[in-house]
């Protein structure tokens, strides 16, 4: 691999007016992360693994809070749909949980890397092209781009990667486990979406 | 020992019909795949498009209502081997992962005919038509990571450079000059034959991809940039499709088909890393030494001639998937202000040429220039994958 360095949605340039833009993007940052955590070891797969979790567990609350139900309002056959997203979502955590609690040297833990991994592809471009498509034909630039407001808000109050001069094994310290990473990324959704809670 | 499909019986026509379990194929994995098994499902696929239109236009010119059933029978066949061979490519894959993947194809299939080639005027088409697939392969590249923010070393591995051709914008020629001169049948090495039928093949899968994928984009840059080079592949389609003598008869086309498709499949089952796929390419080429069997009948019958008159004595090497970086560079330091004039190439400008640029860009920069400039102001660099170094020519390295 070169050494370029994709940045993650947020730390790049784009004016990220566009939810579904956005999401995209960081369906790209999720395969990138599992890149890392395959190509890595010892210490560096572990720090890699704990932003996987996170930007994993930011991204999937930030749609299941603003994405899927404005897809299950606003199209129709929108509530088949996303409740498909939802049973894979749920899926995907289960295993994601279960990883959370494994040493990353297991000899167990790639092949389950490997399965989560896939899953979560999957599940990545069924949303793509069965959700997000619905998204886009029925919101105008305004809705997508407050939608897009909320998933960056979401970023900031859990961030999934170091700001600067934190160094990244205090920001997991505070961040804490899966549950408490989608706790506080719903509070902030909600809270984006003018939403009491 | 050397492989001559014309003395091998293969599985017999009335027992290559396949069921829906069979052709129920399991895909390959996109983010750990073997770059080039991908790049052989994609030109097979290719050549599997080419076998069934073919064999649609003979029967549209033939009269005789049993010999359009007899064409009707292997076209069903592949038909099915088209189906059992793309659908070997995985439903994960986004149009522009797939799209990357096509490019890889074009430059290193392209790059293999042109250091192969025997005959020097078509060796020359070869070596044109790469640098601009390659300039192609750079400009999806700068797409993808702007939309799914994912490099495109991901799909080529390493094994394929990204970085700039010749330019996109000056692929748009007259169309009177993408017209070359055929090549003779009577002389032409029947290696040359079997380069030109495969690259039409490959170029016209890539036009009919992108004018059919392009518009299911939404954002403006990634469908401006589909039309943009869709367009080229149709001069592409045009350039290489005239390379091809136009004397030859139907049946002889025919047969022409039918042994590159033998030549193919052997020289991917050779090669293959993947043994499922492997097993694909095997059963395929027994399946093509019978749809090649009855094509030299037919030629036989309404020629009144052999088919060897016209085949190699054996199968060429096998045409194989491996890096062409060195060959590249050096085309890449010599032949990259070449423009077509009639059927010949020219360094400078013509007035046809600055004629046809003016009237399509219309004063504006064209998509393949506007996608490196938004990806720049994106990630404030260009992509490129460098492997071996800086670009050849000083002007094109990044600024």
């Amino acid at each position: 691999m070169s050494q370029l360095h994709t940045p993650q949605a947020g730390d790049d340039r784009a004016v990220d007016d566009d939810v579904v833009g956005l999401l995209m993007r960081q369906h790209g940052d999720i395969r990138n992360l599992f890149d890392e955590v395959e190509a890595s070891q010892g210490d560096a797969r572990r720090d890699a693994f704990r932003r996987l979790v996170r930007l994993l567990a930011v991204h999937e609350t930030a749609e299941e809070e603003v994405v899927h139900p404005f897809a299950r309002r606003a199209t129709a056959g929108g509530e088949g749909v996303v409740e498909d997203r939802l049973a894979e979502e749920r899926a995907a955590k289960e295993a994601l949980a279960a990883l959370d609690g494994m040493d990353t040297d297991d000899p167990q833990f790639l092949p389950r890397l490997k399965a989560l991994r896939t899953d979560v592809q999957e599940h990545a471009r069924a949303e793509e092209r069965y959700e997000f498509t619905h998204i886009r034909r029925s919101t105008d630039t305004a809705g997508l781009a407050a939608m897009a407001r909320a998933v960056k808000a979401a970023e900031s109050m859990a961030p999934t990667r170091p700001h600067p001069g934190v160094r990244s094994g205090a920001a997991n310290m505070a961040l804490g486990p899966v549950a408490a990473v989608v706790d506080r990324t719903r509070d902030a959704v909600r809270r984006a979406l003018g939403k009491a809670d | 020992m050397t492989f001559n499909p014309l003395e091998q019986r293969g599985i017999p026509l009335d027992r290559q019909l396949r069921n829906w379990r069979e052709l129920n194929v399991e895909p390959i994995d996109p983010d750990r795949c073997d770059p080039y098994t991908r790049c052989r499902i994609i030109t097979m696929n290719g050549i599997e498009v080419e076998a069934i239109l073919f064999s649609h236009h003979l029967a549209r010119h033939t009269a005789d209502p049993e010999i359009k059933q007899q064409l009707a029978r292997s076209r069903y066949v592949e038909a099915q081997q088209q189906k059992a061979v793309n659908w070997l490519l995985p439903g994960v894959s986004s149009v522009l992962e797939t799209t990357i993947a096509y490019e890889q194809v074009a430059v290193d299939l392209t790059a293999w005919v042109a250091r192969m080639e025997p005959d020097p005027y078509l060796k020359q088409a070869y070596q044109f038509g790469v640098l601009e697939d390659f300039d192609h392969l750079y400009r999806y590249a700068n797409l993808y990571e702007m939309i799914e923010h994912r490099k495109a070393e991901s799909i080529v591995d390493n094994l394929t450079e990204v970085m700039p051709g010749r330019p996109t914008k000056y692929h748009h020629r007259d169309p009177v000059d993408n017209v070359r001169s055929p090549y003779d049948r009577a002389t032409v090495d029947p290696l040359s034959k079997l380069h030109a039928l495969t690259l039409v093949a490959s170029e016209q899968q890539t036009m009919n991809y992108y004018m059919n994928t392009g518009p299911l984009y939404m954002e403006p840059i990634a469908r401006q940039l589909y039309q943009e080079i869709g367009l080229i592949e149709e001069e592409h389609v045009t350039h290489y499709e005239s390379l091809v003598d136009p004397g030859e008869t139907w049946w002889e086309q025919l047969v022409n088909h039918e042994y590159n498709e033998c030549y193919l499949y052997y020289s991917f089952m050779e090669q293959e890393s993947d043994p499922r796929v492997k097993a694909v390419w095997e059963l395929h080429l027994n399946m093509e030494l019978e749809h090649l069997h009855v094509a030299c009948d037919l030629m036989r019958r309404h020629d009144g001639r052999e088919p060897q008159e016209i085949l190699a004595p054996q199968l060429p090497n096998v045409l194989t998937f491996e890096p062409n970086k060195q060959y590249l560079r050096e085309l890449l330091d010599t032949q990259m202000d070449l423009t077509t004039l009639g059927a010949g190439y020219v360094r400078e400008a013509h007035e046809r040429f600055e004629k046809m640029q003016e009237g399509i860009h219309g004063g504006e920069e064209p998509p393949s220039e506007r996608v490196i400039a938004e990806h720049h102001e994106m990630f404030g660099r260009e992509y490129r994958v460098q492997t071996d170094g800086e670009h050849p020519d000083p002007a094109m390295r990044e600024k």
